[in-house]
């Protein structure tokens, strides 16, 4: 219709003027696409603003040294649900993957004495077996991911329950190198060399692209494409790391999930792999025909996510000290997808970055830590997290639909 | 164009059978370097399934394919991208979310080698499509801003662009023009006619018999599965085109508007 609808608008107006309305939509487009992080950073800085001012301490750095820590489950979570929710599908089955996941690898380091690493390892690739099997049951049964990740998470919860001792219905990592991991923090020479390493690479990087530019006689600003972004990379490093380290120093996790970040948005904006993903997300017949393996990106997708929530599912473990029946509730699944999407991953796929799962982790946590500060009561809370949502699911909607009219 | 040379593309007596309905029956089609053949008929006719065996995602029942003279089997859509024949499918190429040189690109990328962490080669990329944009006078006002910002003609263009990336001799274009705004239709009209400047063979399918008389140096008329009439640029009228496609007129009547410019009816 809207193709019709624009066919005969360039029929009755030949040389169209730049209406306000026109320029409104492009200004509305750009902000679907490429400056979709504007509202999210805006969101927040208007929470972390009326939580400052309600109570003072939701600024402090010991503060924001535990919200750091508060999301990062609900960070890596949302990140691995990312890759599923940018190809248009969606996974359901986050949180009890990730307690099953939790489950075996607690079980074989307390109970069965292997080693942490190795009881890791075989989480991870428990998370990987299931994403990958519900990948492919979607992929080549056209089972609506919907339906096939829901009813994967009752079979998990249901496994999860036979994993855990009849008696206590608990296994406890009080003690165990897991349960402590949450409580490692960086001290802040190893932090400043990190961060240093990171502003080298970004520097390669960038150095790398301009040099290609200039040797293709493309138009490279030096200042722009080289030096901005390594000096506001230092400066808010630098910041970052002052304030953790005013309190106990970068928690090993922040660090850990930055990395995860840093790394994952390399791979889906500078490699093949990431462009074939919103490639499939946006047209996923246009990128058949182009060649592209749809079938086993989709699988591939899929399996991601369930890494990553074998990852979220460990570390959640972690910082409550055990897996029960309780780590497969659906919190940890509505945080995440909400943080997926509040930070501006489109539910209809093809459009979201990396730092979605970032900056909407950051929105969603400060809002149920600064409600806990201002003691605002249980359905306050629910409330307000509940309401975010929704508005972020209308920006979402009303940013797509304005994203795909532009013709 | 020289007809003394084998064509660059022929399609030889070529048949096709849905169980009981034959799709094609017999259809020859001979296409040379530097020309374009619109496909015209009705729904139904077997334009479709006649694109599809030339782009080589139908393997016909009888008959052969030559591509300069040598039969070839087109297996599959990267055999046919092989013997250098490219499909634009309408509206079917193009990722909104995706920038015109991504667009361009897709499936076709440049990249570094491990060592180099197998990052895309962004500025080669931007380079090339500049180049084959200016090459067939596409104008994009910014290729690095998404294709949902882009007009039905960019959008067509750079569909056609991309198929040309790989130098095909052979372009086939599905409903280059539907739904596209008179300035925009013009776009993609000049474009095919650039097309055949450098040397290409264009097939062009067609519903619009205005864009059809404008660029089509010769049209085949298919009918239920049979090609009607074959007759080349200015020797017919567009009511006479018109009757074909529909059957409006006799089988002489249309052996006769074939022959009016010495092109044999089949």
């Amino acid at each position: 219709m809207s193709k019709q609808l624009s066919a005969f608008t360039t029929f009755a107006n030949p040389a169209p003027q730049e209406t306000p309305k026109m320029k409104l939509d492009a200004v509305l487009g750009a902000l679907a696409t490429r400056y979709r992080m504007l509202p999210v950073l805006l969101a927040l800085v208007l929470i972390w603003a009326y939580f400052a001012w309600a109570n003072p301490l939701f600024l402090s750095p010991r503060n924001l040294s535990n919200l750091s820590l508060q999301i990062v489950t609900t960070g890596i979570v949302a990140l691995g649900l990312m890759f599923v929710l940018v190809i248009g599908e969606i996974d359901l089955s986050v949180a009890a993957t990730g307690a099953v996941s939790a489950a075996i690898t607690a079980g074989m380091a307390v109970n069965q004495g292997f080693d942490t690493v190795t009881a890791v390892a075989v989480g991870l690739l428990i998370g990987a077996a299931i994403g990958c099997v519900q990948g492919l049951v979607i992929t080549y049964f056209r089972a609506p991911a919907f339906i096939v990740t829901l009813g994967t998470s009752l079979i998990l919860q249901g496994i999860l329950l036979d994993l855990l001792p009849a008696s206590s219905n608990l296994i406890s990592l009080v003690g165990q190198p897991l349960g402590k991991v949450a409580t490692i923090y960086l001290p802040g020479l190893v932090s400043v060399a990190l961060l240093a390493v990171v502003i080298a690479l970004g520097l390669v990087f960038s150095l790398q692209s301009y040099a290609a530019k200039k040797r293709n006689a493309l138009p490279a600003s030096f200042l722009w494409s080289v030096v901005a972004p390594a000096v506001s990379l230092a400066i808010v490093g630098t910041v970052v790391i002052a304030v953790f380290s005013s309190y106990r120093g970068v928690p090993l996790l922040v660090a850990f999930l930055l990395g995860l970040l840093g790394f994952f948005a390399y791979v889906t904006t500078q490699t093949r792999f990431g462009v074939y993903l919103y490639a499939i997300g946006a047209n996923a017949e246009a990128a058949r025909r182009a060649g592209i393996s749809v079938k086993f990106l989709r699988v591939t997708a899929f399996t991601l996510t369930g890494i990553f929530a074998a990852l979220g599912g460990m570390i959640a473990a972690g910082r409550v000290l055990g897996v029960s029946p309780d780590s497969a509730d659906t919190t940890l699944l509505l945080e995440a997808i909400a943080a997926a999407v509040i930070g501006g991953v489109s539910l209809f796929g093809g459009r979201g970055s990396v730092w979605a799962a970032l900056t909407g982790a950051l929105v969603i946590g400060s809002v149920s830590n600064g409600m806990l500060l201002i003691n605002a009561s249980t359905q306050t809370r629910l409330e307000v997290q509940g309401a975010i949502l929704t508005l972020a699911v209308i920006l979402d909607a009303y940013l797509s639909r304005k994203a795909n009219r532009g013709r | 164009m020289n007809k003394n040379e084998p064509p660059i593309l022929e399609v030889r007596n070529v048949s096709i059978r849905f169980g009981g309905v034959a799709a094609l029956t017999r259809v020859s089609l001979s296409i040379w370097p530097g020309e374009v053949v619109a496909l015209v008929g009705d729904n139904g006719a077997g334009k479709s399934t006649l694109v599809k065996t030339i782009s080589g995602i139908q393997s016909p029942d009888e008959g052969e394919i030559l591509v300069s003279g040598a039969a070839l089997s087109l297996k599959s859509p990267h055999d046919a991208n092989a013997a250098g024949i490219q499909t634009v499918y309408q509206d079917l190429a193009i990722c909104d979310n995706l920038d015109t040189v991504q667009n361009l690109f897709l499936g076709r990328e440049y990249y570094h080698p491990w060592y180099k962490g197998r990052r895309l080669d962004r500025a080669g990329m931007e380079a090339r499509a500049k180049e084959v944009l200016a090459n067939l006078d596409v104008k994009i006002r910014d290729i690095n801003v998404p294709a949902n910002s882009l007009s039905g003609g960019q959008r067509q263009s750079v569909a056609i662009c991309r198929s040309i990336l790989t130098d095909p001799r052979v372009v086939l274009l599905d409903e280059p023009t539907a739904a596209l705004g008179v300035a925009q239709r013009k776009q993609v009209l000049n474009l095919i006619e650039r097309l055949r400047a450098q040397g290409r063979a264009v097939i062009v399918i067609s519903h619009d018999l205005g864009d059809v008389q404008q660029v089509a140096d010769r049209v085949v008329v298919l009918r239920l599965g049979n090609k009607v009439a074959e007759v080349s640029r200015g020797s017919y009228t567009r009511e006479e085109l018109v009757g074909a496609i529909t059957g409006m007129i006799s089988n002489e009547e249309m052996a006769a508007l074939s022959r009016r410019e010495g092109v044999s009816h089949v």
